[in-house]
C-alpha cells in the first residue's frame, strides 16, 4: 500500500513539474500569442489591447496559476489555428493515437516475447541468430522507412490495407483498425528489438535459475516450466521496458501519423508546433506527458501484482 | 536384496566449442532399498553430474550421457532404463518416483508463487488429485516436516520464509508424491550448522518412516559420517573408492581418501592443546615435513588491536518519506583485545553480526559508537586521510577471491597495486616485491601475468592474501577466507596463513562459521550472537568448557566426521535465532559479562 501511495505521490510531483517546464519554455520562446493572433504586420495598439484582454501583462506566477487552474477545471481554451476547443480537439485526436500505441505495443510484445524466449531456450544455437538478427533488422531501419515499406508492400502490392486517412473507430471499429494498422506495425518492429533482448536476457537468468531446475526435478512439463515458472519471473523488466517506450511512442506517432495522413495526436503535436499554436502546444504537451506518466503507473502497479516481493516495500 | 538404482559404467559428456568434454566417466555403484549412499568428493569431482544423471536433468545442462547404462526399479517392479526412457516417461518419474532436493533453498523455490502451489502442482499432475486433495496432502507434508503454522505457510511466499523454512518446504516437495528414491544435492550446505543439524535429523527420520532411499551428495565428510551407510568417494569424474561408511572412515585404502580425510579438522581434536596447530596435509611431502618442522609459534603479550563498546546499527527505512522506522543492531557493545601475532576467531551464525564487526573495525563501516584502537592509534578518530594511511596495517580477506579479485587486471598489477597506492616502492624495487609476495603465498612466480580467471579457487584466494599482504599489514580481518574452497585445498590455505602469522607476527580477525576450523587455528575465541559477544575467552576454555547456553547449543550442532559418533536421529529443533531489528529509541543494556574461568567470560542476563 505504501509503494502504490509512494508512486502516486511522485507521479503528481512529476506533473506538477511537466506543467512548470511546459509553461516556462513556451513563455519563453520569442513572439507571444496576441501577436501570432494578430500576425506581425498589426496595429501595436490593438496588439497591446489584446495582450491586456489575454491577461498577458500580468505577473508570470498569475499567468501560470490563471494556466493550471485552466487545465484542471477543463477550461483549455481554443486552439489558434484551429478555432476550435483544445479540449475537444484533444479528446478526438487521443482516441485516435491511443488505437495506433496500443496496437503498435501488442505487436511488439505479442513478436517480442515469443521471440525472446524463443532464443533463450536454444540459446547460442541457430535459433537464437535468427531471434537476434530478426530484431537488430526491426530496430536498424528508423521507422518511417518500415512506413514506406508497409505502404508499397501492403498498401500499394497487396492492397489490404488502406494508404492513409483515420477513421473514427465509433463510426466503424474495424475500419478503423484497418487504417491504424500499418503505421502500428512500422511501429512495432522498431519497438520489438529492445524488447526481444530484454526477454531473451531476463529468460536466460531465469532459466539457469535453481527454482527451474527444481521445477523440473518435480516432473513438471517443459510447456509449464519455461512459459509458467520462467516467463512469469521474466515478464517483468520487458514490461517495464514497454512501458518506457510509451514515451518513445509518442514522438515516434509524430513522423508516422504524418506519413499515414493519420489525425491522431501525433498528426496534431506537428500542426500545432508549426503554425506556433501556443495553447495548443502546451496542452498537447501536457497530456502527453499524463498519459505517459499513468501508464508507466499502471506498470508498476502490474509488476507489484506479477512480483509479491515488492508488496513489501 | 536387489538394488533399487544400478549405475553401471556411466558416462556423460559436455558439448563445447572444442569437442565434448568428460564429464564423469566409468562410474558405478548401486543403491539398495532403504540405504543411504553419500557420493563424496571436491568441486568438479562430477557428483552432481552423476545425480543429475540418475534424473536425467543433466541434459538440461548440455550434458549427455554418452556410455553405460542407469537402472531404476519402479514401483510395478519393472526395471527402466533411464537413459533410454522418453522424456514422457523421465517426466512421469521425476517427482513422482524420484524426488529431489538442491543446495540453495533461498533460489529453489519460485519467487512469484505461493508455497501452496508448489507444493500441489505435482500432486496434481502425478496423483491426479483435485485442488482440494492437493492442498490436504501438501498441509499433510508441511506438518510433516515440522513447519510451524502449515495454513498460514501456504498462502505465503518463499522469500517471506527463512533459509531453514524453506529448505524444509523443499523437502516436503521432494517427498509429496512418496518418492522411493530421495536424491539430496548438498541440501545443508548453505545452511547454519543448527537448521543443518535439524534438516539432516528431518531426512535421517522421513527415511526411517518411509523405508525410502537416499542418495545424498556432499562435499563434507562430516556430513558423511554421520549420514551414510555407504560412501562413494569421486575425483576428477572418476570413482576413487566405495565402501561401507565405517571402512572408509577407519580403513581407507586409496590415498586420495586418506588425503581428504586428513585433511578434514574434526571438532575435538585439539582437546588439551594449548596452541592451535597446522592441518596435517598427506601427499604433499614439503607440507609434511614443513608441519613436522614447525616450532610452535611465537606469542608475545603485547596488545594490537582493542576494541572498546562497539555498536553498529543499521537503519530499516519504511514509510512514504522512506524515514528511518527501526534499526538493526548489528554490533551490539562488543569488547576485546587481540595480541600481536595471534589469532581471534569470531564464531557464529549468519546474521550474528561478526562481518558487521570485522568491517566496523576498519571502518568499511561506520559504527555508531565505541572506539577501535589499533596499534596505540584510535581508528574511529582519524579524518579521511588518516584513515587512508592506517589501511596499510590492517588489511582484509573475503570469502569469495573470484569477486574481490579485479577480473580484468593482471595478478602482479593487482598485488602491486596496495604498494602504489601507498608510494611504497617503484620501479625494480616494486618488481622484486611482488615477486617476493608470490613466493611468499607459494604462488608460481609464472603467476604474476595471469589473470584471476586463470587459477583455482584455491590459488586465487592466495592471490588475495598476497594483495592484503603487499603492505606489510600487523591485522589482517579474515572473513570467512577459507569457507568457499575445497577441504585440501582449505587446509593448505590455513598452514599458509598459520605460517605468515608465525613469520611475520600478524595477527588475525578470524571470522568464520566453521567450529572445527576456528579449533584449530585460533588462540582466542568469541562467539556473536544477535550481534554481541556471548561468550569469549581462551580457545581450549570456550571449546572444551563452554558455558553459555547458546555456545553450548552451536557446539552440539557440529557434526563431527566419525561414523560412530552419530548425533542427528531424532528430531531436532534448535531455538531459532530471534530478530535484531529494535524499533527507534530502544535501548539496548550494556554487554556484562561473568568471568568463568583465566580471561574466559560469559555474558550475563
Amino acid at each position: 500500500m505504501t509503494y502504490v501511495l509512494n508512486r502516486l505521490l511522485s507521479v503528481i510531483l512529476t506533473l506538477f513539474l511537466i506543467t512548470l517546464v511546459t509553461f516556462a519554455i513556451t513563455n519563453i520562446l520569442p513572439g507571444d500569442v496576441a501577436m501570432m493572433i494578430m500576425g506581425t504586420q498589426s496595429n501595436p495598439e490593438a496588439l497591446a489591447g489584446l495582450r491586456e484582454t489575454l491577461g498577458l501583462n500580468d505577473p508570470m506566477l498569475v499567468q501560470y496559476g490563471r494556466w493550471v487552474g485552466g487545465m484542471l477545471t477543463g477550461e483549455w481554451g481554443d486552439s489558434l489555428i484551429f478555432k476550435k476547443p483544445i479540449a475537444e480537439l484533444l479528446s478526438q485526436k487521443i482516441v485516435a493515437s491511443s488505437i495506433i500505441v496500443v496496437m503498435s505495443m501488442a505487436i511488439a510484445l505479442g513478436a517480442a516475447v515469443p521471440l525472446g524466449v524463443w532464443a533463450a531456450v536454444h540459446r547460442d544455437k541457430w535459433q537464437d541468430s535468427v531471434s537476434s538478427t530478426t530484431a537488430l533488422l526491426g530496430v536498424s531501419l528508423p521507422d518511417f522507412f518500415w512506413g514506406i515499406v508497409m505502404i508499397l508492400v501492403f498498401a500499394k502490392w497487396l492492397g489490404w490495407f488502406p494508404s492513409s486517412g483515420f477513421v473514427d473507430p465509433s463510426e466503424n471499429f474495424l475500419l478503423a483498425v484497418q487504417h491504424a494498422f500499418l503505421p502500428s506495425l512500422a511501429l512495432g518492429l522498431g519497438l520489438m528489438a529492445h524488447l526481444t533482448r530484454m526477454t531473451r536476457s531476463t529468460m536466460t537468468g531465469i532459466l539457469g535459475q535453481e527454482f527451474i531446475r527444481v521445477a523440473r526435478a518435480k516432473g513438471l512439463s517443459e510447456g509449464t516450466v519455461v512459459w509458467s515458472y520462467g516467463l512469469r519471473n521474466a515478464i517483468g523488466p520487458v514490461i517495464t521496458i514497454a512501458g518506457l517506450q510509451i514515451g518513445y511512442l509518442f514522438g515516434s506517432i509524430i513522423v508516422m501519423e504524418s506519413l499515414f495522413n493519420y489525425t491522431g495526436m501525433g498528426w496534431l503535436t506537428y500542426q500545432a508546433l508549426l503554425n506556433r499554436d501556443m495553447p495548443l502546444i502546451q496542452a498537447t504537451v501536457f497530456v502527453i506527458a499524463a498519459v505517459v506518466m499513468l501508464t508507466n503507473l499502471l506498470v508498476d502497479l502490474l509488476y507489484l501484482a506479477i512480483d509479491p516481493r515488492i508488496r513489501l516495500g | 536384496m536387489n538394488a533399487l538404482v544400478t549405475v553401471d559404467h556411466l558416462r556423460v559428456e559436455f558439448a563445447t566449442d572444442s569437442g565434448p568434454v568428460v564429464g564423469v566417466e566409468d562410474v558405478s555403484f548401486a543403491i539398495n532399498p532403504g540405504e543411504t549412499v553419500c557420493v563424496v568428493g571436491e568441486s568438479g569431482s562430477g557428483k552432481s553430474v552423476t545425480s543429475l544423471s540418475l534424473m536425467r536433468l543433466v541434459e538440461f545442462g548440455g550434458g549427455t550421457i554418452a556410455g553405460g547404462t542407469l537402472t531404476f526399479v519402479r514401483p510395478d517392479g519393472s526395471v527402466l532404463d533411464v537413459a533410454g526412457a522418453s522424456p514422457a516417461v523421465m517426466q512421469d518419474v521425476r517427482g513422482n518416483e524420484i524426488g529431489m532436493i538442491f543446495q540453495e533453498p533461498m533460489t529453489s523455490l519460485n519467487p512469484v508463487f505461493t508455497i501452496e502451489r508448489q507444493l500441489t502442482d505435482g500432486l496434481m499432475l502425478h496423483r491426479g488429485l483435485s485442488k482440494d486433495a492437493a492442498r490436504a496432502r501438501a498441509l499433510e507434508m508441511l506438518r510433516q516436516v515440522r513447519i510451524p503454522e502449515p495454513e498460514r505457510r501456504l498462502k505465503q511466499y518463499p522469500h517471506e520464509l527463512s533459509g531453514g523454512m524453506r529448505q524444509r518446504v523443499v523437502i516436503a516437495m521432494a517427498m509429496a508424491c512418496e518418492p522411493r528414491l530421495l536424491i539430496a544435492d548438498e541440501p545443508t550446505t548453505a545452511l547454519d550448522v543448527t537448521i543443518q543439524a535439524e534438516i539432516l535429523a528431518l531426512i535421517n527420520r522421513l527415511k526411517r518412516e518411509k523405508g525410502m532411499a537416499v542418495l545424498f551428495i556432499t562435499h563434507d565428510m562430516a556430513v558423511v559420517a554421520q549420514m551414510a551407510d555407504r560412501v562413494v568417494v569421486m575425483y576428477h569424474g572418476k570413482i576413487v573408492e566405495t565402501g561401507t561408511v565405517e571402512d572408509i572412515f577407519e580403513n581407507p585404502k586409496e590415498e586420495y581418501t586418506r588425503a581428504l580425510l586428513a585433511a578434514v579438522p574434526k571438532l575435538g581434536e585439539m582437546k588439551g592443546k594449548a596452541a592451535p596447530e597446522k592441518m596435517r596435509l598427506i601427499g604433499d611431502e614439503a607440507a609434511r615435513a614443513a608441519v613436522a618442522a614447525s616450532a610452535p609459534m611465537q606469542r608475545r603479550s603485547e596488545v594490537l588491536l582493542e576494541v572498546k563498546h562497539l555498536t553498529t546499527r543499521f537503519p530499516v527505512k519504511g514509510g512514504i518519506l522512506r524515514r528511518t522506522v527501526a534499526q538493526v543492531h548489528a554490533v551490539e557493545d562488543v569488547s576485546f583485545t587481540l595480541n600481536v601475532g595471534e589469532t581471534l576467531a569470531l564464531v557464529g551464525e549468519s546474521g550474528c553480526g561478526k562481518s558487521s564487526c570485522g568491517r566496523s573495525i576498519l571502518r568499511l563501516i561506520e559504527p555508531t559508537s565505541g572506539e577501535v584502537w589499533i596499534g596505540g592509534r584510535d581508528i574511529g578518530a582519524l579524518n579521511r586521510q588518516d584513515l587512508r594511511r592506517a589501511r596499510r596495517d590492517m588489511q582484509m580477506v573475503f570469502q569469495d577471491p573470484f569477486a574481490s579479485l579485479n577480473p580484468y587486471r593482471r595478478l602482479k598489477d593487482q598485488v602491486a597495486e596496495p604498494i602504489q597506492n601507498f608510494g611504497l616502492a617503484r620501479g625494480q624495487e616494486l618488481r622484486d616485491r611482488v615477486a617476493e609476495i608470490f613466493d611468499r603465498v607459494r604462488l608460481p612466480r609464472e603467476f604474476m601475468s595471469r589473470f584471476p580467471h586463470e587459477l583455482s579457487g584455491g590459488q586465487r584466494q592466495r592471490a588475495a592474501i598476497a594483495r592484503a599482504l603487499a603492505v606489510n599489514p600487523k591485522l589482517i580481518v579474515a572473513d570467512e577466507a577459507v569457507s568457499a574452497l575445497d577441504v585440501s585445498v582449505q587446509a593448505q590455505v590455513l598452514n599458509l596463513m598459520m605460517e605468515l602469522q608465525a613469520d611475520l607476527g600478524l595477527s588475525y580477525l578470524f571470522i568464520s562459521h566453521d567450529m572445527a576450523v576456528v579449533e584449530r587455528v585460533a588462540h582466542h575465541v568469541g562467539v556473536m550472537y544477535l550481534g554481541r559477544i556471548v561468550e569469549i575467552g581462551p580457545r581450549p576454555s570456550v571449546l572444551d568448557n563452554p558455558r553459555h547456553p547458546y555456545t553450548q547449543q552451536l557446539l552440539s550442532a557440529v557434526p563431527i566426521a566419525d561414523p560412530r559418533k552419530r548425533k542427528f536421529k531424532d528430531d531436532l529443533s534448535f531455538k531459532p535465532i530471534t530478530s535484531p531489528i529494535f524499533p527507534l529509541g530502544h535501548v539496548a543494556a550494556p554487554s556484562t559479562y561473568t568471568e568463568v574461568g583465566p580471561g574466559h567470560l560469559v555474558l550475563n542476563g
